[in-house]
């Protein structure tokens, strides 16, 4: 779960990477008790928001203390790129001198924590490894070393003041202890008075969330929040065939095959393992609710997952769409039986009821 | 054959937890069904003494392996406890750990593989389904049935995808020498490469099929690294980038690891791809 600039922050400062002075406020009205005046005149309010791009789709302003009530309240009544801004970031003005960029990710390949530093920032990082990749440096760090070496961390910096060196570490350390996927400073800028985080990213490992003692996404639709309840992954695209699979592997081949037969699904839903009949009719019932369904088409591999258990959730459900369905594996006639003689159509190969479920979405 | 065969000795941790002691059964079973010494051990922590499917259950996985003879542990631990399972069998002598527990925070993963790599183990997973040599030895949750002895190798990040292939490919008249579930997490032990290093050194396999998605380039690196004959499938063409695609792994980041760039890169590699699973058997048999 990617977090806000101001809980990232929160968090990065608390492992003592410089960040800038700031206030969180949820309406223009919380700076009337003055809580942004020691702040300084000039500052900068930041919608917190989860969208790329923030600072060119509106939601950075500039103010001084005269205009910051105004500027506030124009801010709170944005939307940026469609989201409402509900908290704004007020923080004190800094003054750049130079604009860095420093990372860390998980690098799949090697199963390490991967190090980026740049000498420049503010941009993204993939612009600077095209255009002038000798600003960028890199460094793996097998995770269970406590500290980045020393020689890395003087690599990495290059010219860069050597201050940088002690964030690095200290971003590494937040990485690793806070369960993170990414940790990122965007950029990371020097100031007369030394180095700070001007932006802060982290996420964190969705797996991790209960020990990190962070509360699930806040922003689900709400068939998300159901799917999720259910213990389904799910994914809403913009199609006209809703798609149900067990396993995340035959799920996306059977959205893959829906568009290689010139159709559109309607989302991702992979009820996962040992799916019994509760769990179909829920997932029947979810993907039957979006009204741009016209079609649905059950594809289950029985394994644990037995298939009159399936037929029987798929009955229970009762929906109004056709649904075509694809079972094989254990009880696999059983569930056959069950579906036989009440319009349901019943195909033997994924590829059949993949072509059935396009020609019926037309 | 690969990583292990029908004499090899095989304990389960989680051994009495849902999971774990179902599967016992089902590897059991496959194992008098082909003659095979199956699981020997089971380990739950607070539990011996018990028995499991007529398995003996132990403590810990070191008393176990002073009871039995056993070089690889297949894992169902929950997933808070399952990177220190990992560990605790790599610790013990264990030398190919499968873990088929799903949702283990990655930190923990990538620990757990550095230290069973220091130990000379091996891991498979996690969240994968483990692996099938069909005639000698069932390690973890695959359906038995699916799967014919032959000569084709099979890879992949996925389960039930697997299945359906492997059905495909026995159906076709190719049958397999392993099929190896590497898991669907964005860090893994055994990578396609590793697997792949595996199979040359296999007389009995002739071809390889392997199965991906988006996320990551671990499929391009394997493919890259052999000699072997191989043909591809790559899953989530249709996929929108930063959407996780069921698996943890299986996410278009920051425009790396689409399908499409993935398929590109394969083929650049000499490597047939499959648009569809149906047409993975015809691409195998023009190779062999």
């Amino acid at each position: 779960m990617k977090l806000l600039e101001y809980e990232a922050k929160k968090i990065f400062g608390s492992y003592g990477i410089p960040v800038p002075r700031g206030v969180l406020i949820h309406s223009p009205e919380d700076l009337e008790s003055g809580v942004a005046e020691s702040l300084g005149d000039g500052v900068v309010l930041k919608a917190q928001v989860d969208v790329g791009g923030r600072g060119k789709a509106g939601g950075i302003l500039m103010a001084d203390q005269g205009s910051l009530a105004g500027t506030a309240r124009d801010l709170f009544g944005r939307e940026i790129k469609g989201i409402p801004v509900r908290e704004v970031l007020v923080e004190e003005r800094i003054s750049i001198e130079h604009e860095y960029y420093v990372s860390i990710a998980i690098d799949r390949s090697s199963r390490k924590a991967l190090i980026l530093f740049a000498d420049s920032g503010g941009v993204e990082i993939e612009s600077v490894a095209r255009e002038n990749p000798d600003a960028l440096r890199k460094a793996s760090v097998p995770v269970i070393l406590h500290d980045v070496p020393a020689f890395m961390l003087r690599e990495l910096r290059g010219d860069a003041p050597k201050e940088v060196e002690k964030v690095i570490n200290r971003l590494y350390r937040a990485f690793c202890e806070k369960d993170a996927l990414l940790a990122e400073i965007n950029p990371l800028v020097s100031t007369p008075s030394g180095i700070v985080a001007a932006d802060a990213k982290l996420i964190v490992d969705d797996n991790a969330l209960k020990r990190q003692g962070i509360e699930q996404n806040r922003d689900l639709s709400e068939r998300e929040r159901v799917a999720e309840e259910h213990g389904f992954s799910y994914v809403e695209l913009d199609g006209e065939i809703g798609v149900i699979g067990n396993g995340a592997g035959l799920t996306m081949a059977t959205l893959d095959l829906i568009e290689f037969y010139h159709g559109k699904a309607a989302n991702f839903l992979d009820v996962g393992g040992g799916a019994d009949q509760e769990r179909v009719r829920h997932a029947v019932s979810l993907v039957a609710g979006v009204s741009s369904v016209r079609v649905i088409i059950v594809n289950l591999l029985g394994g644990i997952t037995r298939c009159d258990d399936v037929a029987r959730g798929i009955v229970e459900a009762g929906v109004h769409q056709q649904i075509i369905v694809r079972l094989a594996g254990t009880n696999e006639d059983l569930g056959k039986e069950i579906l036989a003689g009440k319009g349901y159509r019943m195909m033997d190969s994924m590829e059949d009821a993949v072509r059935a479920a396009v020609e019926e979405s037309r | 054959m690969i990583y292990a065969d029908k004499k090899t000795g095989v304990i389960v941790t989680g051994a009495t937890g849902k999971q774990g002691a179902f599967h016992i059964s089902l590897m059991n079973e496959y194992a008098r069904t082909v003659g095979g010494r199956g699981v020997v051990a089971g380990v739950s922590p607070g539990r011996a003494g018990q028995e499991v499917d007529g398995v003996p259950v132990y403590n810990t996985v070191r008393d176990a392996l002073r009871e039995h003879d056993a070089a690889c542990s297949v894992i169902f631990v929950p997933a808070f406890a399952a990177a220190d399972s990992i560990m605790e069998s790599a610790n013990a002598g264990i030398t190919l750990a499968v873990a088929i527990t799903e949702h283990i925070p990655v930190h923990d993963t990538m620990k757990a593989i550095s230290f069973a790599g220091m130990n000379g183990c091996s891991v498979i997973g996690p969240n994968c389904p483990g692996l099938i040599s069909p005639g000698e030895i069932k390690l973890g949750i695959m359906p038995a049935h699916l799967a014919t002895r032959g000569n084709i190798g099979v890879i992949s990040r996925s389960g039930t995808l697997t299945y359906e292939i492997v059905d495909e490919l026995t159906k076709a008249g190719l049958g397999q020498s392993t099929v190896v579930g590497i898991g669907g997490d964005p860090v893994i032990g055994q990578t396609f490469a590793d697997v792949l290093a595996r199979f040359e050194d296999d007389p009995q396999t002739k071809a390889v099929a392997i199965i991906g998605e988006v996320g990551g380039s671990l499929e391009e690196e394997g493919a890259k690294s052999t000699d072997l004959p191989i043909v591809a499938y790559i899953a989530g063409v249709s996929a929108p980038p930063e959407k996780r695609m069921g698996h943890a792994g299986a996410i278009i980041e920051g425009g790396e690891g689409d399908a499409r760039s993935k398929i590109e890169r394969l083929r650049e590699n000499g490597v047939p791809v499959a648009s569809r699973p149906s047409e993975i058997p015809a691409l195998i048999k023009k190779l062999i």
